[in-house]
């Protein structure tokens, strides 16, 4: 790797090692993701070929770019944008507290990377803070699209088991095969309350179960007449009918009137009743947004 | 990614001009007439296409590592990848990006032996000579080779939306879908975007079975100019198959062309890292039994 000085080890993401390195001409800084390559029969993994194909289509400034794939015997190395961290990290370092102006950039910015994944028909099926990277100047970016993939028509199957499970949506957790865009705006619903309480995750569920009962202990049991279709869905079974009688000042204490409703139509059971990343970018939340940060 | 064509890479790195082909064809071009060069790229199509129906993909999936493998020489000589080799790796590179699940390499390579073996004998004086390690690293040279950009459009989709509107029977988009098909074996794919290609062909199927479309196609506003342009390559196809014996000639046509040399050699598009990979030689239909490990 003659190109690049390699400098430390950022972390491990879904099919390989990412290092920090400096280009040795430029002297950019760089995150090398290395992709092993097994010996086994599948060649550049499906996840990694994914990443390239779509990151190759995405050139956004809320998605990280990816600048160059180098090869070299089975080794292949993806070049991609260098970030200084990713929002888990961040929370880490902001010990409880988080200005509510840097909720509602981080929100928007997340918005808009999705709103134009969306836009180019990809989802990322796999939004959870330690996907989202930020850099020194406050932007954030989405990586991570091992996950992804490109939706078109005809809509297959996709297979379950693809999202975390503290940022899976209900459906998702029934076992529902046939996902669209919506997946993506529970995950960044679930993010937003995270980001609003500087880093404490909403539904911090330990399986299946939980994560649904912790759901809808706060939002109410969804019956089939606020979501049709949903005893049908494969993995249904019945839940208590809990009592819900949430008091969402309490839940999200730092977030005003506006910020809970924009949560409100993110965090709705029903998919097809979830907002869509460009309606949640036009909500009044964002009235008073930072105008630098609207222009990008 | 549908209905982003404009965007895409596709459209902004790979619709190439005539000039670029035939530039970088020139070092074929010392060995191979025009269209000798042509008649090579149409088997190997047509050995691509056997591959894809043995294997059951979907005809997208065949057009997609069709295109991979044109895009491919459209950067680099024949000699700098066998194409026996090149052929069924864009098989299974682009089985992988559409997502129709891994093809295990053990059958790639079985399937490879027995088209060879069942249909193209008459090509082929010996059994399919490459195994999995070379498609694996002739994978890497692929992806390079097209600046990773794989995400492809094709004329399919287009083409039934047109029909559709067209407002014929079946038998119309039947034909044009078997044109679009047929438009793979040219340079087509590389030089003009889908949907114009998914017009010309109808519009041939339109003159081919005498049906009036012309209220339809002015009303379009595109260039009717490349629309008979495009319509012309595959023309100029139709009329090579009319004197175009494959069987007999395809031997001499092989042994004619440019092929890798038994030093180790890496294509021109070589990656920034340059120094690294000293890699094996890819190559072996004619004599070279044997892959060299290097490294």
């Amino acid at each position: 790797m003659q190109k690049y000085e390699r400098l430390e080890k950022i972390g491990e993401g879904t099919y390989g090692t990412v290092f920090k390195a400096k280009n040795r001409e430029s002297q950019e800084i760089v995150a090398l993701k290395r992709v092993r390559l097994d010996d086994d029969d599948e060649g550049v993994p499906s996840s990694a070929l994914r990443e390239i194909c779509l990151l190759k289509e995405l050139k956004h400034k809320n998605i990280v770019r990816l600048y160059d794939v180098l090869h070299s015997e089975k080794k292949l190395t993806l070049v991609f944008e260098y970030c200084d961290q990713d929002l888990k990290k961040y929370f880490d370092s902001c010990n409880g507290e988080i200005d509510q102006d840097v909720v509602k950039s981080f929100l928007y910015q997340l918005l808009r990377g999705l709103e134009f994944c969306h836009s180019h028909n990809v989802l990322h099926r796999d939004l959870k803070p330690q996907n989202l990277l930020i850099n020194k100047s406050g932007d954030l970016k989405l990586a991570d699209f091992g996950l992804a993939r490109a939706f078109g028509i005809p809509a297959r199957c996709y297979s379950a088991e693809v999202v975390t499970l503290w940022y899976r949506p209900p459906d998702v957790l029934f076992g529902a095969k046939l996902y669209s865009t919506s997946i993506d705006m529970w995950s960044a619903g679930c993010i937003f309350a995270e980001l609003a309480n500087a880093g404490r995750p909403l539904f911090p569920g330990n399986d299946v179960d939980d994560q649904l009962k912790r759901i809808f202990k706060l939002l109410g049991t969804p019956t089939e007449e606020t979501w049709p279709g949903m005893t049908q869905l494969p993995e249904y079974k019945p839940y208590p009918m809990y009592f819900v009688n949430t008091n969402w000042p309490q839940v999200v204490p730092q977030l005003n009137a506006r910020g809970r409703d924009l949560l409100l139509g993110l965090l709705v059971c029903n998919p097809g009743r979830r907002i869509s990343a460009e309606e949640a970018m036009m909500h009044s939340y964002f009235a008073d947004l930072n105008p630098s940060v609207k222009q990008g | 990614m549908a209905g982003n064509f404009w965007q895409s890479s596709h459209y902004q790195q790979w619709l190439l001009e005539v000039h670029d082909l035939k530039r970088e064809r020139q070092a074929d071009m010392k060995v191979l007439t025009e269209e000798e060069y042509n008649k090579i790229m149409i088997f190997f199509t047509n050995f691509i296409q056997a591959l894809g129906e043995q294997l059951k993909l979907r005809q997208q999936v065949i057009a997609t590592a069709t295109i991979y493998f044109k895009r491919f020489y459209a950067r680099n000589s024949l000699k700098c990848i066998d194409p026996l080799l090149m052929a069924p790796t864009c098989v299974f590179l682009a089985s992988k990006v559409e997502e129709i699940g891994v093809i295990t390499n053990s059958r790639l390579i079985t399937t490879c032996q027995q088209v060879v073996k069942n249909k193209f004998a008459y090509a082929f004086q010996q059994e399919f000579p490459f195994r999995v390690q070379s498609v694996l690293e002739c994978e890497f040279y692929l992806i390079e080779s097209m600046d990773c950009c794989l995400i492809l459009y094709h004329p399919y989709r287009p083409l039934l939306q047109y029909a559709k509107d067209i407002d014929h029977d079946d038998s119309l988009l039947q034909m044009a879908w078997r044109i679009v098909n047929d438009s793979l074996r040219t340079d087509v794919p590389l030089l003009y975007p889908p949907y114009l290609i998914a017009l010309a062909s109808l519009h041939m199927a339109c003159v081919i079975q005498q049906k009036d479309a012309k209220q339809w196609f002015a009303e379009l506003s595109v260039d009717m100019d490349k629309i008979l342009e495009i319509a012309r390559y595959i023309l100029a196809l139709y009329e090579q198959w009319k004197t175009y014996n494959e069987k007999s000639e395809i031997v001499e046509l092989l042994a004619k062309m440019p092929k890798p040399k038994t030093s180790p050699s890496r294509p021109p598009s070589q990656g920034p890292s340059g120094q690294e990979g000293q890699t094996e030689v890819i190559q072996g239909s004619q004599g070279q039994q044997q892959q060299q490990q290097v490294g």
